[in-house]
């Protein structure tokens, strides 16, 4: 006899935290679209050294000649000269919570980002739409000679580092979208760990786009010097409007001999948002580097964190869960280059796709000549809630060297009926056997974020676990 | 002439364009293609089928190729030889069916046409060979379409044992109805470039398809494979299966995508990529894709490369092999699974006689 399949109710994330919409009271902003004079005007307003104004205008070059890609969700939708590139909050970076006005303060605190700046986080940084508009960090890091400050003032303050790295791992000519971010960038974080420090608890920096119709190009920049430790968390998230927002931020990562860094990013973008972001972290001899990654929202994500273990014995582990539910085409994935000795990464990727949302894992391993002894494994599973949705996974593997390990792994499927069975035949009700399947599907994920970002993840897709069949 | 095609072996779905694994191009000077000798199917079985030599099939009505368009339409332009091989309804034919061909000075170009229909409740296998001459540049292209009607199998079993300096493609489009079941070996040992391609719409409930491929790549060899499966019919299988050595500074490229349509519930597709790595100047890529867009289907698959296992390289040199011996007895046993599945022990000799001889040309074993 055909077992009888039954369907589970799984919700959508609530986002109700999320939509709440701000009155846009911008002190300035740029004409929708992209121009050589747009740019030069970004430049002006936000008072740029001479090498970055040329900067931007090189990479406005950079950006009219390359295509989009050919390849992934379509960005039909976006329009680029619908996008406002720059809008500044009407207020100046504060350094104490009780100077940011009260608008932008209330979209915060409902957020919890104060909260948790007071009970779990070493600091803070707030960016709302183009600006920065809070930084702080604790006294006894900034003792320690971290710094951790937004990339404005890392620009005035620590000029020759900026130079040194910026936009120097991902480069203007990478992709098109990395040229609209050299060109229009604007806030983001800068840290720095000297060598031997570790900062024993995270350091979160928390992005919210209000202004509707607007980008947001924030650049985070860390350097965590030899021996140093450090956890960055980053969080996004902007209220849904009925017209297309952009999000092309870059992420720069120096991971330097022996330092270890873990990146955490819990994107719940608004489904109006497309968000082409570029991460990519250089890790240098017997170091670590981490990604942590849950996407939740957005309409359309490009997304591949990049590792590239470029010294002997560095390590790269990613650790990723993507939820694409009604509207949404999520690709995510991960990228690394084994470009040394006995390199090692390990990736572990799950995703869940319901009512029409389209995930799709889309990896690049490549080992070089010179990653003799280097080993790799790659895992990724995919669970579909319903047959409205797509679950695609598109990995390559590109081997130049015969004394390397490399392993990949992929399954994809439904809950399955046996589960089911025995977990109901052990007491449960079906709904709880299948809030259980769930839940421990994406628990191997849940227990790499801090508690609070994981209470955050398992708020996100509790799911809601209501058990109604049919 | 040239043999000069653009976009072959394409992906079925884009990725990262700096990888370069999305499509091939092939820009080769290969002998022209003249007038080939007449080569008979041969074997017990031939009294029961029907055969003609000429093919008026109408493209459009074909399923789709592994390769794709363009390379079954520069073979319907030049082919040489072709042939229909119908499996009428209700026969069986136990005993296989072989095709030899034999590239030399006087045939060096071979673009061939073949169409293989297995009626209703009917069942045949296929063997089909592609040797050469040694020192004269060969030629072998194929298309073959493989119709599998409802309840019929067919098992194909193709061995390139080509000459170094040989260019061989194979494009293969398949098409199974209800319960029918297509069963591919492919052992692609020889010539210097080879390109494959499959295609096999599972268009019926409950059909099946696998293939087992087995590839050999040393000195500059050049191997570039696009395996694609659609599940169209409810409770269709499939299951891929791809070992393979390289030495020397040969490369390969395998595409393998499982791609579950729609309505395809019930279905399951299993692919799993082995490759063994024998020397530093090897590039090999893997591209191992899974489409769903079906809630009730599983999917998996496996890709793993590295060199042989050293511990059971060091167990077989206690027991009195050296380090080359055993690597080689190691790399036949690699190959056995697929090889097992040629239905002719005088050819299963063969091939391991041609893989031993090859070996024996490789310094590094």
């Amino acid at each position: 006899m055909e077992a009888v399949k039954n369907k589970t109710q799984i919700n959508d994330v609530d986002r109700s935290i999320y939509d709440i919409k701000d009155k846009v009271n911008a002190a300035f902003k740029t004409s929708k679209g992209l121009t050589f004079g747009i740019v030069n005007q970004i430049s002006l307003e936000k008072n740029d050294p001479a090498w970055m104004r040329e900067f931007r205008q090189k990479a406005l070059k950079i950006y009219n000649q390359l295509d989009i890609p050919v390849w992934g969700p379509s960005l039909e939708g976006l329009n680029i000269e619908d996008i406002v590139a720059y809008v500044r909050p009407n207020t100046k970076l504060q350094l104490k919570w009780e100077e940011v006005p009260e608008d932008i303060k209330n979209t915060f605190e409902r957020l919890g980002i104060p909260q948790a700046e007071r009970t779990s986080l070493a600091g803070v940084g707030a960016q709302y739409d183009s600006e920065v508009v809070y930084h702080n960090v604790k006294e006894e890091v900034k003792r320690l000679g971290v710094i951790y400050t937004d990339m404005e003032s890392a620009l005035r303050e620590h000029e020759e580092l900026v130079k040194e790295h910026f936009m120097k791992l991902v480069t203007p000519g990478d992709h098109k979208f990395a040229a609209l971010h050299g060109a229009v960038w604007s806030g983001g974080s800068f840290v720095y760990v000297p060598p031997g420090v570790s900062v024993e608890i995270p350091l979160q920096s928390y992005f919210r786009l209000n202004a509707p119709g607007a980008g947001q190009f924030e650049h985070t920049l860390i350097i965590v010097d030899k021996g140093a430790s450090l956890h960055f968390i980053e969080g996004c998230s902007a209220p849904k409007y009925n017209v297309s927002n952009l999000h092309a931020g870059c992420v720069e990562l120096f991971v330097r001999e022996g330092a270890r860094l873990r990146y955490s990013t819990i994107e719940n973008w608004s489904k109006n948002m497309y968000n082409l972001n570029t991460k990519r972290a250089s890790v240098a001899k017997n170091a670590t580097m981490e990604w942590v990654s849950g996407s939740f929202g957005s309409k359309v994500s490009y997304l591949y964190p990049m590792s590239i273990l470029k010294g002997e014995n560095a390590r790269m582990e990613y650790t990723g869960i993507t939820f694409a539910g009604k509207g949404q085409n999520l690709d995510t994935g991960v990228k690394v280059v084994h470009a040394a000795p006995n390199t090692t990464s390990h990736m572990s990727s799950k995703s869940i796709s319901k009512d029409g949302g389209c995930c799709t894992f889309r990896s690049a391993v490549v080992m070089g000549k010179e990653a003799e002894g280097a080993k790799c494994a790659v895992s990724c599973e995919s669970l579909m809630l319903d047959s409205k949705s797509r679950s695609d996974t598109i990995p390559v593997m590109d081997i130049r060297n015969d004394n390397v390990d490399i392993g990949h792994e992929a399954k994809i499927g439904r809950i399955s009926d046996d589960t089911i069975f025995y977990l109901m035949s052990r007491g449960l009700s079906e709904g709880e056997a299948r809030a259980m399947i769930v839940s421990g599907f994406a628990e191997p994920i849940a227990k790499e974020l801090p508690l609070e970002y994981a209470l955050e993840m398992n708020q996100l897709i509790r799911l809601e676990m209501e058990g109604s069949i049919g | 002439m040239l043999l000069e095609l653009k976009e072959v072996n394409k992906l079925p779905v884009k990725t990262f364009r700096w990888l370069g694994a999305n499509k091939l191009n092939i820009n080769e000077v290969i002998p022209d293609i003249k007038p080939f000798k007449r080569v008979e199917l041969t074997g017990e079985g031939v009294k029961d089928i029907k055969v003609t030599y000429h093919n008026n099939k109408e493209s459009e009505n074909m399923p789709p190729t592994g390769m794709g368009d363009e390379a079954a339409a520069f073979i319907c332009c030049h082919k040489n030889r072709e042939m229909t091989v119908t499996v009428p309804r209700g026969k069986k034919i136990i005993e296989p069916l072989f095709l030899s061909y034999r590239l030399d000075q006087e045939n060096p170009a071979l673009a061939e046409e073949l169409f293989l229909l297995a009626e209703e409740d009917s069942e045949v296998t296929l063997v089909i060979t592609y040797e050469g001459e040694a020192g004269t540049p060969l030629f072998h292209g194929g298309l073959i379409y493989l119709m599998a009607d409802k309840n019929a199998t067919i098992h194909l079993i193709q061995v390139q044992l080509l000459p170094d300096g040989g260019i061989h493609f194979s494009n293969i489009g398949a098409e199974c109805k209800e319960c029918s079941k297509v069963n591919i070996t492919q052992c692609e040992l020889g010539s210097s470039h080879t390109v494959s391609g499959i295609m096999a719409d599972l268009r019926g409930n409950k059909s099946e398809l696998t293939v087992d491929t087995i590839y050999f790549g040393d000195k500059e060899r050049s191997l570039d494979f696009n395996y694609v499966i659609n599940h169209y019919g409810k409770n269709s299988k499939s299951d891929m299966k791809v070992n393979g050595a390289l030495l020397n500074s040969s490369r390969k490229i395998f595409r393998g995508t499982i791609d579950f349509k729609k309505g395809a519930s019930g279905s399951e597709g299993a692919e799993g990529e082995y490759t063994l790595l024998f020397d530093k100047n090897i590039k090999n890529v893997s591209v191992p894709l899974i489409l769903c867009g079906e809630e009730d289907v599983s999917g998996k698959h496996a890709a793993n490369s590295g060199k042989i296992d050293e511990n059971k390289l060091f167990y077989m040199m206690s027991r009195g092999l050296s380090e080359g011996e055993a690597k080689k007895l190691m790399l036949e046993a690699w190959f056995h699974p697929a090889v097992n599945n040629i239905p002719s022990e005088a050819l299963r000799e063969q091939v391991f006689q041609y893989v031993k001889e090859r070996l024996n040309h490789v310094e590094s074993l």
